[in-house]
């Protein structure tokens, strides 16, 4: 079966002015499938988030090539293949929240009423229909995320690209976005997900697969499959199977850093 | 930030809150602390008046003697001169004063108005171009930031000659007031333009979205608030430069010339320059305060900050 998103043998070297380059990822290769939730993780500075915007085509590598459905990464974000969720949300002040999950439909030019239709299932989907008229500073951060997800689901693209979408949340809000997120990946089929995190158990909590990267030069140091039964919840953290995959994760990383 | 800071210190308070304009409920408060302050000034005023009367205008000071003279009723008019001069006419047999600085105060007000919309739309589409053209930032912007090093007072009698040439006499107040409009306007909009955080911007190229859709849905709207911070600077200085313009382009009836007649006239009524000058400083502040209002209507999302 041909992978969804094929990454051959990306490099990535940012050049800066006053020092040496830095050599963000060096030689990465992965194939992921459809319908996948794939995690990379790594501690900071070791280019997950860099590699997660190589796959978008929003930096060049350096080397490599980036296949997206079979065609280049760069392709891919014309014909609008997938929808990206950033750290903070990314809302636009000025716009309510229903004109933001419309956003990228006006962009699409798709028809006024085609786009609030939409936009109300999607905030329906991420349980905030009541607040369509609100604007974003009127929301909590977890209610902002959730947004954000609505609109990156807004015109059904079947991959969707995280960068750390609950890294400024509290624990319990992240465990519930965790629970929101895998209810959304499996509501929609053939749904890939590309989640870029540096927690542990939540990237063994949601993932299909967990990609480990090490850092200067970033590398890709191991690839661990999570076969816990889906569907996930609450009992599924208190598995030994999830203790024993969270420690595997973990001395991954350990491994990746000492190198 | 703002709520704090007028409780303790109203003058820092004030230039806060260019940027920030406070929700409704400070209105009131604002409007009693200006009040204050203008009782405060009044009551300097006439207290330095009347100290310096009682001193005979000289102070002796350790040893030297200090001229008091400019406290004296031609060079610094009672209060109550000023706002009796308000409702006396100036020429004989001619309307209040009020009614005459009121119609110049409209004259001149349309010609500022007229430089701050041509001003305006110069600045913003300066800014536009300088946003999408790093070379033509770099080429032309010194030569914009250049041209506010001249004096207004050098370019507006060239101005005046210009337009007599092309035979639009009119329009020279308006372009006078329009070059020192389209200055901040250029500076605020570029500032907002590009002050775009990277992800809103990598959000609309993961939606493939065009030059023109980033510049229409995120940079303009994004820099609506720099925008309004320009206008109110610019409100402000196309009176100033309408003003100016009005004194080498002969125009009979407006601020300008009342400004230079009362100065030629000074000895003979000294409150009518005052009250003149009252009338171009409440033109001013009328247009800022418009330009204040209008922001709130637009720039609606900006409660969050003092919320």
């Amino acid at each position: 079966m041909t992978p969804i998103i094929s990454i051959q043998n990306v490099t990535k070297r940012f050049q800066s002015a006053d020092s040496a380059a830095v050599l963000a990822l060096d030689n990465i290769n992965l194939d992921i499938q459809k319908g996948e939730f794939v995690s990379l993780i790594g501690p900071s500075g070791c280019g997950k988030s860099t590699l997660l915007r190589v796959i978008a085509d929003l930096i060049q590598p350096t080397a490599g090539t980036v296949l997206v459905n079979d065609k280049p990464a760069a392709q891919a974000r014309k014909d609008r293949d997938y929808g990206m969720v950033f750290q903070n949300a990314t809302l636009y002040d000025w716009r309510s929240i229903i004109k933001n999950v419309e956003l990228p439909l006006e962009i699409m030019r798709f028809p006024k009423p085609e786009r609030t239709r939409r936009a109300r299932e999607m905030l329906k989907l991420v349980e905030l229909g009541d607040f369509e008229e609100k604007y974003p500073w009127q929301l909590s951060g977890g209610m902002q995320q959730r947004v954000s997800i609505a609109r990156a689901l807004a015109f059904e693209p079947k991959i969707l690209l995280m960068d750390e979408p609950f890294g400024a949340l509290d624990e319990m809000t992240r465990e519930r976005m965790n629970n929101e997120l895998l209810r959304i990946w499996k509501s929609i089929d053939g749904m890939t997900v590309i989640f870029v995190t540096h927690s542990i158990p939540e990237a063994v909590y949601l993932s299909t697969r967990v990609v480990v990267l090490s850092p200067r030069p970033g590398r890709l140091s191991e690839i661990i499959d999570i076969p816990l039964p889906q569907p996930r919840s609450a009992a599924t953290r208190d598995m030994d199977e999830f203790f024993h995959l969270s420690t595997r994760v973990r001395n991954a990383l350990r491994f990746g850093v000492e190198n | 930030m703002a709520e704090t800071l007028s409780d303790n210190n109203p003058s820092l308070a004030a230039v806060v809150r260019v940027d920030n304009p406070p929700p409704d409920r400070s209105t009131l408060k604002t409007v009693l602390t200006m009040l204050v302050l203008v009782i405060l000034i009044a009551l300097v005023w006439e207290g330095a008046k009347s100290f310096a009367r009682a001193q005979e205008y000289k102070l002796n000071l350790f040893g030297s003697e200090i001229d008091l003279s400019i406290f004296n009723n031609t060079k610094l008019p009672h209060l109550g001169d000023i706002a009796r001069a308000f409702g006396e006419p100036a020429q004989r047999n001619g309307p209040p004063l009020y009614q005459t600085l009121i119609n110049y105060s409209l004259f001149t007000f349309s010609e500022a108005l007229l430089g701050f919309g041509i001003g305006s739309i110069l600045g913003f589409l300066l800014a536009i171009i300088f946003a999408h053209s790093s070379l033509l930032q770099r080429g032309l912007l010194p030569y914009v930031v250049a041209s506010q090093t001249i004096p207004i007072l050098a370019i507006a009698p060239m101005v005046v000659i210009w337009m007599r040439n092309i035979g639009q006499s009119s329009l020279a107040v308006p372009v006078i007031a329009a070059y020192l409009t389209f200055f901040p306007v250029t500076i605020y909009t570029l500032r907002g333009l590009t002050s775009v955080p990277q992800t809103s911007l990598e959000l609309m190229h993961s939606y493939a979205a065009t030059r023109w859709q980033i510049l229409w849905k995120l940079r303009i709207p994004n820099a609506l608030p720099h925008i309004f911070t320009a206008f109110k600077i610019s409100a402000t200085a196309s009176v100033v430069g309408a003003v100016i313009g009005e004194l080498p382009s002969g125009i009979q009836n407006g601020l300008g010339i009342a400004l230079l007649n009362f100065t030629q006239f000074y000895n003979q009524s000294p409150p009518r320059l005052w009250a003149a000058i009252v009338a171009a400083a409440l033109l001013g502040i009328i247009f800022f305060v418009s330009m204040s209002l209008l922001e709130r209507l637009v720039v609606r999302w900006q409660v969050k900050e003092s919320d």
